[in-house]
């Protein structure tokens, strides 16, 4: 018999996390309204929706291909911009380099700038700047902070200590061992991260359009909001080109820097 | 070419250094200019940022002692977050044994599920919640399938390179004494791949929580939309208290999942990602 194998006593240990899981999915399930019989209507509803969208209309094509240059660029500049912040939040946060006290407040701000979710910051500073592609930038740079800074953080504290002993014991001041002893040796390690970084901020540049930061974000959802869905969905398609067109080149280009970190 | 020559001239590494470094700083010149970004310009117009500050503090949290509804909005955040990693990563796990290379014997079908993974990775978050918005109206509900469809989109293909990266030894040896394909897939596949999934289902709950946030905004329900509401009307000394509220709850989640994930893996087989 295949039962014969089975005997209840070895699966009792798992029987109440199951039932605990159970519950809370089936609680979970009634304070989300999650009704399933109404996702199989609804879903109906949706596909015809979809295909509302098709075809797109070709003719859109090249008024996207400006903002979808901006959406970019924004990305590209806030990625640029927030490394450079990050690096500077990153030196003060590393227990190698300065007093453990200004590390843990250092710390403690990226930490804080993290469990901030990038679309309610963005929100702040569109408040704060007005619409437009200062607010996107400044916000995609001040989200870098959280990640990278933190990233690069570890990296510099798990850096080698000799070789930053031997640069001061030599008379290099605290500059001068960030310039020569830290910053090469973290260079492959931040570029990787700045190129993972990119990646993440083409995705939310689109977003940041949608709330009205300019670039192909707000076309798409300016076409929705004006019951163009042809045109929105030439949005979509530009996006997704966009989208799958930068995550393979920083994969391509994160590969060959570990390739040749390795080699070194 | 003489010694000495070599000693005044710059070196090729230095060269080489500086042609990079001029050609990124005029790039990033003309991105500037073309954006007509200004760096400083964060600073010269800082005081946008202080007179919103000033506008924030101190923040109204009457308005979450009052109101019932915030704190049920959390609780709807959580679920969605919840529910959203479950389905996703069962859906997302079903699709990665079905797509991974090592065990799915049919190449089309792998071929096609990684294309349809890769398809449900670029669509934009914002159309997906669109159009599950329209298909059943908005609220928890649209924000949690949404959450579901790119989690299985994430995820679905960590798992397939989890799954990828097993080892093959150990399922040759079962197969060797007859052990069926099912049967290799319980007794050598799961068992190595077991800690990296539990740690990335709660790595997948940490993710979706701050997405689930984010989603209110566009009509997913749950604290952003409590946020989106309390923004529209310019109640900023509310957002204040909204935004304490949010930070608490993520730093909350993050803790939660690092002692779950110790509790269930042990201290030792943490590094086993």
């Amino acid at each position: 018999m295949m039962l014969k194998g089975y005997s209840l006593k070895r699966y009792r240990k798992y029987l109440l996390p199951f039932i605990a899981l159970l519950v809370v999915t089936e609680g979970a399930s009634i304070v989300c309204h999650a009704d399933f019989t109404s996702l199989w209507t609804g879903i109906v509803k949706g596909l015809e929706f979809i295909t509302f969208m098709f075809p797109p209309d070709w003719s859109a094509f090249p008024e996207m291909i400006q903002p979808a240059f901006q959406s970019v660029l924004i990305a590209f500049l806030g990625s640029v911009f927030g490394t450079l912040l990050a690096i500077v939040f990153a030196v003060f946060a590393s227990s190698n380099l300065v007093h453990p006290l200004i590390r843990n407040i250092t710390r403690f701000l990226i930490g804080f700038e993290r469990s901030l979710p990038e679309i309610i910051q963005l929100l702040l500073l569109i408040a704060a700047f007005g619409l437009g592609q200062m607010a996107g930038i400044i916000a995609l740079a001040l989200g870098c902070v959280g990640m990278l800074g933190k990233l690069i953080a570890d990296a510099i504290e798990e850096l080698d200590p000799v070789m930053l002993e031997s640069i001061s014991s030599v008379g290099a001041n605290k500059m001068q061992i960030i310039v020569f002893g830290v910053l090469p040796q973290i260079i492959p390690n931040l570029i990787s991260y700045a190129l993972f970084r990119f990646e993440i901020n083409i995705r939310l540049s689109v977003i940041l359009g949608a709330v009205g930061a300019g670039g192909i974000g707000y076309q798409l959802d300016y076409s929705f909001g004006m019951l163009q869905y042809h045109k929105a969905f030439t949005a979509m398609i530009v996006i997704m080109v966009m989208i799958f067109a930068t995550e393979h080149l920083s994969q391509l280009l994160r590969n060959k820097i570990k390739m040749e970190g390795a080699l070194k | 070419m003489s010694v000495t020559e070599n000693f005044l001239l710059p070196s090729k590494k230095y060269k080489q250094r500086a042609t990079i470094s001029s050609i990124a700083a005029v790039i990033v010149l003309l991105a500037c200019i073309y954006t007509s970004f200004n760096p400083f310009a964060f600073f010269s117009e800082f005081h946008f940022v202080v007179d919103l500050l000033k506008e924030m503090f101190p923040p109204n949290y009457h308005v979450i002692a009052d109101n019932l509804s915030i704190l049920s909005s959390i609780l709807q955040t959580l679920s969605m977050a919840f529910l959203g990693t479950l389905y996703g990563c069962l859906i997302g796990l079903i699709f990665a044994f079905l797509a991974a290379s090592n065990i799915m014997p049919v190449r089309f079908v792998s071929i096609a599920i990684n294309l349809f993974l890769s398809l449900v990775r670029v669509i934009p978050a914002l159309v997906i919640v669109l159009i599950f918005v329209i298909a059943v109206g908005p609220g928890a509900f649209a924000g949690m399938l949404t959450l579901v469809v790119s989690t299985i989109g994430t995820f679905g293909k960590l798992f397939r390179e989890i799954i990828e990266n097993s080892e093959n030894q150990p399922g040759e040896a079962i197969y060797s004494v007859g052990a069926s394909r099912l049967q290799v897939i319980k007794y050598s596949i799961i068992p190595q791949i077991l800690p990296s999934l539990i740690a990335n289902l709660l790595y997948a709950f940490d993710v979706n929580m701050r997405a689930a946030i984010g989603l209110g905004i566009f009509g997913g329900g749950g604290i952003g939309f409590e946020f989106q509401m309390a923004k529209s009307v310019l109640h900023y000394k509310d957002v204040t208290a909204l935004i304490s509220l949010i930070i608490i709850l993520v730093f909350a989640v993050e803790k939660l999942s690092d002692y779950l994930r110790k509790k269930i893996l042990g201290e030792g087989k943490l590094k086993s990602r």
